[in-house]
């Protein structure tokens, strides 16, 4: 291997264990069908067994070395790698960087929270929990795969338990949101699936084809590579020249990697749910069942930006650097749209609100991608600042979005409603439920000493380096998605109570385990945010350094 | 003395020791300990910050000049430590502490802890005291951190945290819609200057690379920093310093309450009154002049063009809200709109290059403000109990309180409650600027700036809006505490702000319940008026004009104020015509129905007053329509663009699936049937032939051979 390539040093293959843990957990609950055991015990024990992949990413985090850096990027670590297909060259291959572990620690944290959030769930409840495990592992897969043939199964894979988790147990409209879902992420993910067979084949055509995400990565950034001579832009100006593509409608190297570019951005920026690919995103936020929810909003949603930072700016800098102002553009109308949404159903749908908040967060995490490729004078720390937010803010808004449909979840179990405009009132005959949301809600619109104001001051401060124009117009975004949270839980909780609410109960033990965790983190990484900064900052500068380096 | 310096961390930990305590244990349930605690850890924290303030004064380094003829005193103590990797480099986090720190330090702490032992005694009862108690912590300590503070980015942390707690603490009553509106109304309009302020610092943070206060290499201060952005000019054509210090006034304006986003401020005092005192009267409020206080080198490092909008923003705020305040009958929203007047003196003299005199300013006004807005939670307070306010309380709490708030209900309240009317009297003196309380002295330092830099707009303005205080506050006195009581036939303000009498009540008890001649004046209440009063008489003398009076100067490394007569007699007539006509105009509230004076002689222009110049309207009609219009056009967008397009390329797709599908069945699918039918057909056309007899096939082999046998023969 590669000296950038660093196995587990006690040589467990943790992060296989990490993927095929949740699955384990498919076939126990199964195999529970032969046993006596109650309702009740099987749901904790499926979030007890989540538990587990929790405590495995603490060891991996207390064993990742953050701050080695080797040949010009953030050291692989934990590699896990051998040959699967040998025709095509196609490798089983995990690992984690500075990049995913903040991820899959976002994911291994909320998955034990979907969970509890769905005890209340009756109709089929070992389908819900089998599908809760299965689209963890998923995700784990996703984070962790480095190899593009498995990091598309794992694509893919994940939308079929979030498919069937909509359709079985949403509301609402949930066969629509679940299939304009489906097929929307599918449909934007078939040019990166063409784009990688163009990259195999003309990797193939100057040495080793390759579907393996680093090596592509590290040919894009033009770091030297074994069995490569050239970067990967012109290597596959090379290869459409030779098939003649360039001789019939002729172009540069960089107009290739600008379809590259398109073919990528799409996949992710649907997934991501920037402007115009977002209108997916409220329907199926809204229709899916609670552990749906906090799933899609806190981790999945994360997959987009996730890709952008693992795929789009290593493989095409050159045409990421030249479509930043349209990056930064959609991405400030994603801010913008996204808090204008959600002002706009303050009398409406509070699930609804919450999916529109998260465009707006999104937007933020966009804007910092986009300021951090930009062509410009802004410094490699100023890029740096940018994609450490975006990441603190992913992390931050998994976390306060999750705690919020947690609690909109128990809130409508309790009312049987999600209608803002039904409410009034509430803090009276619940004041620690209010209290728990007025923290999650004030997480998310960003006030300090809680994680989400680092992460978007860290995006503005990185993006006003290369974008200043952009980010004085995104604040826009901070006040009206301020205002519509405040609205919604004025609508909620203050005022005279409604007389049909006096006697609504308070937060129970189930949903007090669940949003107490959340709220602790969202506090230390208000607090004390290098605790996650430090595991990507060293990573992310030698990301950055080629959009630097490009003045 | 080095302790108290080494530890100063302290300071805002204890607060926010007791906020934990309050919050997260049982002692949320027990009221009186829950506030004896909260009391005695912000009592603890005062004598620290004393202890701070007398370590910081014995040790007074002055920085030589800078150019620019303003220079902070050397800080006494810097504790920093790595926080924040920020690519290749760290951000560090810490206290900064200097005497301005601690002066500042000393304030908070001493009104804080006046106003929580006075929350004591007007709390007492209220369900959710302990709650209350918290919050106020809470404030307290994020104030305290912000003063700390060493950096602009901790600054700015501690500075919305304060902002919450304005927020949880004006909707503090959270049943009364009003309360949760105006709450939102803080959070928000102070948001839209924060934003300016995280603008300004994210630019500042660019250039510097650091946010850290700090005159060395590095830090924000730095002379060749601050000469580089005061030369430099971006893209608008103004130069980085500027910018950078308009954006971050921008975080004044909203706190501060300056026009145009001073609506928020007498919306605010729906909170309970020792909110009204400790957040906007004496600190929070205050902070937003601390800010531009804090960050003076970079309003100078251009040479004037942003100071000229600090002044131009300050003397308009103060001569607007002293006009609001004349038409204006609610005792807590007098002494909200002279907040705003006040602090609009502050920034004035900021702008003018009165470093010194708004300091000054700062914290003799923090003290004689905190005093009124608690004696007006006094006089409210006994008010509540008036028996024909209290009836009130049975159909509407709202109305109540604000009957009970409103100065034509009061009158001869002088000798029912001695106690807090020589207290107050001492406020009123220091504010409108009698020598020799402390306002006078910070006021005349102010004016005696404008004077003698020759801003003599900025001067005029300023003694005008000096002249409407003595004025205004006058007709407040006036009328709260002289006279007959009116309160026995009460006006009653209802919600929706239309006045209405309450007929059927008034005959009844105006005999039936005479009032005392004496109300009981709880010692909680009062002790801390005692104290605050103390303050407001004699703060000026932390800074007089004379030779040997100037302490305050000298502990801030400033020049010395010079003492101008024509000046100090110019501001002292001024004042007493304001008194004057203040006092004979009040005279015309004989009952409780009787109109404002002005009112009657004026009527559009005392409307326009009263309704605060019609700025919430205007800000209803505009800005409010356009957000919630731009809200449902972008709703639009989403369901009636992109849903439609999206289900359109469905409709479209199912089309061509139709088209593919017909293909499929028309050409392909009944192509092969037909090929398939006919295939069928010759089989069951061949399938007869197979009739199984052998006789029939042998006559079939018979037949072949005789064809074949025709065919061989005559065809070849």
């Amino acid at each position: 291997m590669p000296a950038y390539l660093i196995a587990a040093p006690d040589g467990v293959p943790w992060l296989s264990i990490l993927i095929f843990w949740p699955i384990a957990g498919l076939f126990l609950l199964w195999a529970s069908e032969l046993t006596p055991i109650s309702q009740r015990w099987i749901k904790r024990a499926v979030v007890l067994w989540m538990l587990v992949p929790l405590a495995i990413v603490i060891s991996i985090w207390l064993r990742f070395d953050p701050n080695r850096v080797v040949e010009g990027q953030g050291a692989i670590q934990f590699v896990e790698r051998f040959a699967w297909v040998r025709s095509i060259q196609v490798n089983y291959f995990l690992g984690v960087d500075g990049i995913s572990l903040p991820l899959v620690f976002l994911t291994v944290v909320m998955a034990p929270i979907a969970a509890l959030a769905s005890f209340s769930v009756e109709d089929r409840y070992k389908s819900h929990f089998a599908l809760l495990l299965l689209l963890e592992s998923a995700m784990l897969g996703y984070f962790l795969a480095l190899d593009f043939f498995f990091f598309f199964i794992f694509w893919e894979f994940s939308l079929v338990p979030a498919f069937v988790l909509i359709q079985l147990w949403g509301r609402d409209d949930r066969r629509a949101a679940a299939f304009t879902f489906f097929v929307y992420t599918l449909a934007g993910s078939l040019g990166m699936l063409l784009l990688f067979q163009v990259f195999y084949l003309a990797t193939r055509a100057t040495g080793a084809g390759s579907f393996d995400l680093i090596t592509l990565g590290r040919l894009g950034q033009g770091l030297p590579t074994a069995g490569y001579s050239a970067d990967l832009q012109s290597i596959i100006y090379r290869w459409v020249e030779q098939i003649g593509i360039v001789g019939l409608i002729g172009g540069r190297p960089q107009f290739y990697s600008g379809i590259a570019f398109w073919c990528i951005f799409i996949a992710f920026a649907i997934k991501l749910a920037v402007w115009p690919f977002h209108t997916w995103l409220p329907n199926s936020y809204s229709s899916a069942p609670t552990a749906g929810s906090i799933l899609l909003a806190a981790v999945m949603s994360k997959m987009g930006a996730y890709g952008m930072l693992r795929i789009l700016l290593p493989f095409v800098p050159d045409a990421a650097r030249y479509f930043a102002p349209v990056m930064g553009a959609l991405a400030l109308i994603s801010v913008v749209a996204g808090a204008f949404g959600a002002l706009s159903y303050v009398n409406g749908d509070l699930k609804r609100l919450i999916a529109y908040t998260s465009i707006n967060h999104m937007g933020y995490v966009m804007l910092a991608i986009a300021a951090a490729a930009a062509l410009g004078a802004a410094q490699q720390d100023s890029r740096t600042i940018a994609i450490n937010g975006a990441l603190l803010q992913m992390v931050a808004h998994g976390l306060s979005t999750g705690a919020l449909f947690l609690l909109a979840g128990a809130l409508a179990k309790r009312t049987g409603s999600y209608l803002l405009s039904d409410f009034g009132g509430l803090r009276a005959a619940m004041p620690a439920f209010a209290g728990v949301m007025g923290v999650a809600l004030f997480a998310n619109l960003g006030l300090p000493g809680l994680a989400g104001f680092m992460g978007e001051f860290l995006i503005f401060r990185g993006a006003w380096a290369s974008m200043p124009f952009f980010t004085s117009l995104a604040t826009i975004g901070l006040l009206i998605s301020a205002l519509a949270l405040l609205l919604a839980f004025q609508r909620i909780f203050l005022g005279p109570i409604k007389q049909k609410w006096q006697h609504v109960s308070d937060l129970d033990l189930v949903e007090w385990t669940a949003a107490l965790p959340l709220l602790a983190l969202l506090l230390i990484g208000g607090i004390y945010p290098a605790a996650l900064v430090n595991l990507s900052n060293a990573t992310v500068y030698a990301l950055v350094e080629i959009f630097a380096r490009a003045v | 003395m080095t302790l108290f310096l080494q530890h100063a961390w302290l300071i805002p930990s204890l607060p926010l020791v007791s906020f934990l305590l309050i919050s997260c244990t049982p002692l949320r349930r027990k009221h009186i300990q829950a506030a004896w605690l909260a009391i005695a850890l912000i009592a603890i924290s005062a004598l620290w910050a004393i202890g701070l303030l007398v370590a910081v004064a014995s040790q007074v380094v002055q920085r030589p000049g800078e150019p620019s003829g303003f220079a902070f005193a050397e800080p006494a103590l810097i504790q920093r430590f790595d926080w924040l990797p920020t690519g290749s480099s760290t951000m560090q986090m810490g206290f900064y502490i200097d005497p301005i720190v601690a002066v500042m330090l000393a304030m908070v702490t001493i009104t804080s802890s006046a106003i929580h032992l006075f929350s004591l005694g007007y709390m007492a009862g209220h369900p959710r005291q302990a709650r209350f108690f918290s919050f106020i912590s809470l404030f307290s300590a994020a104030m305290l951190l912000m003063t700390l503070a060493d950096n602009l980015l901790l600054f700015f942390m501690a500075w919305e945290i304060m902002g919450l707690c304005s927020y949880l603490l004006i909707g503090f009553l959270y049943t009364r819609p009003q309360a949760a509106q105006a709450a939102l109304k803080a959070f928000i309009t102070t948001r839209i200057g924060d934003v300016l302020m995280l603008l300004g610092m994210v630019y500042l943070y660019t250039l510097a690379g650091s946010l850290a206060f700090g005159y060395r290499q590095g830090e924000i201060f730095a002379p060749d920093f601050l000469q580089q952005i005061g030369t430099e000019t971006n893209r608008l054509g103004l130069s980085h310093a500027t910018t950078i210090a308009l954006l971050l006034f921008g975080g004044t304006i909203g706190k501060s309450a300056q026009f145009p986003l001073h609506v928020w401020l007498p919306d605010a005092m729906e909170g309970p009154t020792p909110v009204s005192a400790l957040i906007h009267a004496a600190t929070m409020v205050a902070a937003g002049v601390f800010l531009v206080g804090r960050t003076y080198p970079i309003f100078l490092a251009d040479g004037g063009t942003a100071l000229a909008w600090v002044t131009f923003i300050g003397a308009l705020t103060a001569i607007v809200g002293a006009s609001i305040a004349v038409a204006q009958f609610d005792i807590k929203r007098i002494l909200a709109y002279s907040t705003i007047s006040q602090l609009g003196f502050m920034v004035a003299a900021l702008g003018i290059g009165g470093w010194m005199a708004a300091m000054f300013h700062l914290l003799t006004h923090a003290f004689f403000k905190a005093l009124l807005f608690l004696g007006s939670g006094s006089i409210i307070h006994a008010m509540e109990t008036v028996p024909a306010i209290h009836r009130i309380h049975h159909h509407d709490e709202y109305a109540a309180q604000q009957s009970a708030q409103d100065i034509r209900n009061m009158g001869g309240l002088r000798s029912r409650m001695p106690w807090t009317f020589w207290c107050y009297t001492m406020g009123y003196l220091a504010l409108i600027g009698i020598v020799p309380f402390s306002g006078f002295w910070s006021k005349d330092e102010i004016l005696t700036d404008a004077f003698v830099h020759q801003h003599w707009l900025s001067y005029a303005i300023l003694s005008a809006a000096a002249l409407l205080t003595a004025f205004y506050m006058t007709r407040q006195w006036r009328a709260t505490f002289f006279g007959a009581f009116r309160g026995d036939k009460p006006r009653v303000v209802t919600a929706s702000e239309s006045e209405s009498h309450m007929h059927e009540h008034e005959g009844a008890h105006a005999e039936s319940d005479p009032a005392p001649q004496r109300w009981p004046e709880d010692w909680r209440m009062i002790a801390p008026l005692v104290l605050l009063a103390s303050f407001a008489v004699t703060a000026g003398a932390f800074n007089l004009p004379f030779a040997g009076g100037h302490w305050l100067s000298d502990l801030l490394g400033q020049e010395h104020a010079s003492f101008n007569l024509l000046v100090a007699a110019i501001a002292l007539i001024l004042a007493g015509i304001g008194v004057w006509l203040g006092w004979s105009y009040a005279t015309a509230f004989s009952d409780a129905h009787s109109s404002d004076p002005l009112e009657v002689r004026a009527p559009s222009l005392f409307q326009s007053l009263n309704q605060r110049l019609y700025v919430d309207q205007f800000y209803r009609a505009s800005i409010v329509r356009l957000a919630h219009s731009l809200a449902t056009l972008w709703r639009w967008i989403d369901t009636r663009i992109f849903d439609r397009t999206l289900d359109g390329l469905g409709d479209l797709t199912l089309r061509f699936a139709h088209v593919n599908a017909s293909i499929d069945d028309r050409v392909l699918n009944d192509g092969s049937d037909a090929l398939a039918n006919g295939t069928v057909a010759s089989g069951d056309l061949i399938r007869r032939s197979e009739t199984g007899k052998i006789h029939d096939y042998l006559a079939m082999i018979f037949a072949g051979v005789v064809i074949l046998g025709v065919i061989y023969l005559y065809l070849f």
